[in-house]
């Protein structure tokens, strides 16, 4: 039984995993991809498919845990412009 | 003799000790049999009917909440969430505004929380994050936060 403090917990867990990428354009794109993807399943009823879509998410963030290590040996030896502050 | 008074007055002939209103102190309201000073945040209509001593009931002319987190804090705060909620900037956000009523559901909540985190260099725990509902809890536990990390 999924209940709602599981799903919000699972979204936090995933922005917060994605946080760690070292590249800019994943990091950014796993935060995106997360919202949207809890938005869009935001209204789901029935609840074989809420099950579902938590255990994909449950099986995204195991995903996003390994690569973020993979990522971390090799980060980029420069800043992203995106990055950088405005003078 | 009708007397008007505004700001802070001391007055002979009348026993009764009200305490100022202000935004970080708790009301005391006392009345209590002792010499002379009132002071008033709004101008108040004493008269003294004849009589020398005049002593009257003064009911919390106004109610404070008061406020334990750093007004900096909650603007910074404020700031935040009206960037993540895209909000229109005279949208006004005070110390007591719920996420909910400006338009936010419990995603939205999430993602301001993690804006916070970020912002401010810290990490909340979950049980702690889940129960933020107002723009005042996130800026105590904000400062909580950094306060422990010094």
């Amino acid at each position: 039984m999924v209940d709602k403090s599981q799903v919000i917990g699972l979204c936090r867990s995933l922005l917060r995993a994605g946080r760690q990428y070292p590249d800019y354009n994943i990091r950014e794109y796993a935060k995106r991809r997360t919202l949207d993807g809890f938005r869009m399943n935001k209204n789901l009823t029935d609840h074989s498919k809420v099950e579902e879509a938590y255990a994909e998410g449950k099986k995204q963030l195991e995903i996003v845990e390994r690569v973020v290590k993979v990522y971390s040996a090799y980060p980029p030896k420069t800043k992203n412009i995106m990055e950088l502050k405005l003078q | 003799m009708a007397t008007t008074f505004s700001a802070s007055v001391s007055m002979q002939a009348t026993s009764l000790n009200v305490g100022g209103l202000n935004e970080n102190a708790s009301c005391i309201d006392e009345q209590q049999v002792t010499t002379t000073r009132i002071s008033f945040q709004k101008p108040v209509l004493v008269s003294n009917h004849g009589r020398t001593n005049l002593s009257f009931n003064l009911r919390r002319t106004r109610l404070s909440i008061s406020c334990a987190a750093k007004q900096e804090t909650v603007e910074k705060v404020s700031e935040i969430v009206k960037k993540q909620l895209s909000l229109k900037d005279d949208q006004q956000v005070v110390a007591e505004t719920k996420f909910v009523d400006l338009g936010a559901d419990s995603l939205d909540t999430v993602e301001i929380v993690m804006g916070l985190e970020e912002e401010f260099g810290i990490e909340m725990a979950e049980e702690k994050a889940q129960k933020i509902a107002t723009v005042e809890q996130a800026a105590e536990l904000i400062e909580e936060l950094m306060q422990a990390k010094k």
